[in-house]
């Protein structure tokens, strides 16, 4: 800044010396020929520099230049020449025209070079606020956009900014510093200066109507309702009044900075009321979830037992003896599936699961999964497509396995016996994907994102005894793994899984045992 | 086989388990001894000197791999330990520790007795048979040769030494350490867990019928691998 004013400073000081040098130098062109010239023409030239003065310099360059030429011209050209004499008394009113001309295109030509300079400016200032608007309408958290207000804010004003701006008590305090250096901002009196701002929502200190002669100026940040803070500015070591584009740069950033703010915030109050509405939703689908899925069986369970266990030996056959046990059973046997189910749950939701990461061949993983549905597959077809060599994922296997079952449980669980169920895997570079696919009652097309939710049960599913928890517990384990899972609509019907987990190469030493197997091999043939 | 006279030593403090397996193995045959906790367990032990000890992993007092252990210094009276499902380290510590399998709570009765009688069978003779046999597979020992339905079946000696392993502990669960020490000796590093999957896949290829429902060679997942003799 100080650079810029010092050449300046010199700019319009070497200008005095370059008009004269131009003047004389126009003089000693124009002496030889002022016999063959009409004086009115040389007067004409004379115009010449007072232009270009003008244009270059500024007003008072080019009255200097006017002034001069005059006395250049009456020196050199009007006879007597060489003398500042005036024999014709006419010559006096020309001088006088002459001037006139000269000062007033001056005067319209440096207007003009003001006014293109202050339109220049306020191009820069506005393509300024429009980028800064630009950039924080995208940020979405409050610190990088206080960041970029106050670097802007001290680009434009040459000073040191902070922001104050209230915490949850509403008590305002220093939130950001454009240079975490100075002790400046982090003094009391700054603050109640700020308080005072932001309390009566008007621009206090240096050149305000209220401690006009504080050392900073203290800008509320403000929307049409509510003020959210105060931009300081720290002009301690200035030594210029603000100028009046400057003044209006700082408002525009101000009221820019505020609305930002007030959206961060607004979002941000959004997200916890959808958060705690989310939480409500969750808990009454736990509720009514878990209490009708726990209730179903324990009733099967204590009716058939307290029937069995009435004394009455001769009540009961022994087929339906044996019918009320097996009640008694299944019953049991959902209720130690939701107990698992929630556990599983629970464990994945608090990060309490230590993740046993072991090389998993996935056949084996699907291996053993059918063998946990074999009892429930019933007259489902089943068709496993694997490719020769599949590659080994590294994992914990009993995870994997966990959600290969909730899922293949899942097909059988929405589709009619006899259909056909299909459990592809494709090897990709640096990924596996298992598809798991029945031609089962399907989804409706808004819900094959959600029900990897919660608690979240399909529309078509609701006759279907269920918790909801099953493809939670998949993704949460699938996501542990750095995989994905996700659902389509299976043509003609039913619904694709897919779950897709990374693969990672084994190290050379193991690579190098399969290769020792295969001359094992071999040798084995020969003998 | 007679079990009227085999003692079974029960350690889990839960009354209600405590009872539900002295009502059953009792159905069964089996003489029940019980105890409540870790200390008394240790004590029964020696003195009843059980044919097979069952042995809850939770208990108030004792830390139940802690009673393993003590049990393991000078018996080797077959052990069978009881746990919950997502504690697979358990298990394996267990087994590595000298437990001869394991059971996860809740379990079904037919399974917990095939697993007593397996046990009970390995610890009343060692395989010493120099040809086993199991349905249509016959492992000839002597002359290291594996027979499918007549037909002979070409392992590579990686694969006949786990095929070997396994099939000597018919019914049994071998952890995946246990496989590796005994396979490639001491020396085996991390990455060998690797190789032990492909080999196995191998083996499942040569001998079962369809490889993604193995029924000889079972998965027991985050544990091991058990051969499925025809009665366990």
């Amino acid at each position: 800044m100080r650079m810029r004013r010092i050449q300046g400073f010199w700019l319009s000081w070497l200008s005095y010396p370059c008009i004269t040098l131009l003047i004389a130098l126009m003089t000693a062109a124009l002496r030889p020929l002022g016999s063959a010239l009409d004086l009115v023409n040389i007067a004409l030239i004379f115009l010449f520099p007072v232009l270009v003065s003008a244009v270059w310099w500024g007003l008072r360059p080019a009255v200097y230049a006017a002034f001069l030429a005059v006395l250049a011209f009456d020196f050199f050209f009007v006879p007597p020449t060489l003398s500042f004499s005036v024999a014709d008394i006419r010559y006096l009113v020309s001088f006088a025209v002459y001037m006139a001309v000269a000062s007033l295109t001056a005067s319209l030509a440096s207007r003009l070079k003001q006014q293109l300079r202050y339109s220049r400016q306020r191009e820069a200032q506005t393509a300024a606020l429009y980028s800064l608007s630009r950039q924080m309408s995208a940020i979405t958290d409050l610190h990088a956009l206080l960041d970029n207000v106050s670097r802007e804010a001290s680009r434009t004003m040459g000073a040191e900014v902070a922001i104050y701006l209230p915490d949850e008590r509403s008590h305002l305090t220093l939130t950001h510093l454009s240079d975490l250096g100075s002790p400046w901002g982090k003094e009391e009196s700054e603050k109640v200066i700020a308080k005072l701002a932001f309390d009566h929502g008007e621009a206090v200190g240096y050149g305000s109507d209220t401690l006009r002669n504080a050392q900073g100026y203290y800008l509320p940040l403000r929307t049409e309702d509510r003020v959210y803070g105060v931009l300081a500015l720290n002009l301690k070591d200035r030594k210029f009044r603000f100028t009046s584009a400057q003044r209006q740069m700082l408002e525009a950033l101000g009221g820019l900075a505020a609305s930002a703010i007030a959206r961060v915030k607004l979002a941000e109050e959004a997200k916890i009321a959808h958060l705690t509405a989310e939480s409500e939703r969750l808990r009454t689908a736990i509720l009514d979830s878990v209490s009708h899925e726990l209730r179903t069986p324990l009733a099967a369970i204590i009716g058939s037992a307290t029937a069995l266990t009435s004394g009455d030996d001769h009540l009961f056959n022994a087929e339906d003896r044996q019918e009320l046990l097996v009640t008694i059973r299944e019953g049991a046997l959902r209720m130690n599936r939701l107990v698992m189910n929630l556990l599983s749950m629970a464990q994945l939701e608090s990060g309490m699961l230590r993740l046993r990461k072991y090389w998993c061949d996935v056949e084996d993983l699907i291996g053993v999964a059918l063998a946990q549905v074999k009892d429930f597959m019933q007259h489902r077809r089943l068709q496993v497509q694997l490719p020769p060599e599949p590659p080994m994922v590294l994992g914990d296997e009993v995870l994997l396995e966990q959600a290969l079952v909730n899922v293949l449980s899942n097909a059988i669980k929405y589709s009619a016996d006899h259909s056909e169920i299909g459990i592809a895997v494709s090897a990709h570079t640096d990924m596996l994907v298992i598809e798991v696919a029945d031609r089962g009652i399907g989804l409706a097309d808004g819900e094959y994102g959600r029900i990897f939710d919660k608690f979240y049960r399909a529309g078509a599913a609701k006759q279907v005894t269920g918790t909801g928890l099953g493809l939670a517990i998949c993704k949460g384990i699938v996501e542990l793994h750095d995989g994905t899972i996700a659902a389509r609509r299976n043509e003609p019907q039913g619904t694709v899984i897919t779950i897709r987990l990374p693969v990672h190469r084994p190290s050379g030493e193991a690579l190098e045992s399969e290769r020792h197997d295969r001359q094992e091999t071999e040798l084995e043939t020969d003998g | 086989m007679d079990e009227h006279d085999k003692r079974i030593l029960i350690v889990d403090d839960e009354p209600q388990i405590r009872k539900l397996l002295r009502v059953t193995l009792q159905a069964y045959g089996f003489g029940i001894h019980e105890a409540a906790t870790g200390e008394e367990g240790l004590k029964q032990a020696s003195s009843i000197r059980p044919d097979l000890i069952v042995l809850d992993l939770g208990l108030p007092d004792l830390y139940g791999l802690e009673v393993l252990r003590r049990i393991r210094e000078w018996s080797s009276a077959p052990i069978i330990v009881l746990t919950v499902k997502d504690r697979e380290e358990d298990k394996i510590v267990a087994l590595d520790s000298g437990a001869d399998d394991y059971v996860t709570k809740p379990f079904g009765m037919g399974e917990l007795v095939a697993r007593i009688r397996v046990a009970l069978r390995h610890a009343a003779h060692a395989v010493n048979e120099p040809v086993l046999s199991f349905g249509e597979l016959t492992i000839d020992l002597v002359q290291r040769v594996v027979e499918l339905k007549g037909v002979r079946i070409k392992l590579t000696p990686t694969e006949y030494d786990l095929l070997k392993i396994l099939a000597l502990s018919a019914g049994k669960v071998v952890t995946q350490r246990q496989l590796l020490q005994q396979v490639w000796g001491d020396q085996h590093g991390e990455s060998d867990s690797h190789y032990l999957r492909v080999y196995i896949g191998h083996l499942r290829k040569k001998l079962e019928e369809d490889s993604t429902q193995p029924q000889l060679i079972v998965t027991e997942p985050g544990v091991g691998y058990r051969f499925r003799s025809r009665d366990s």
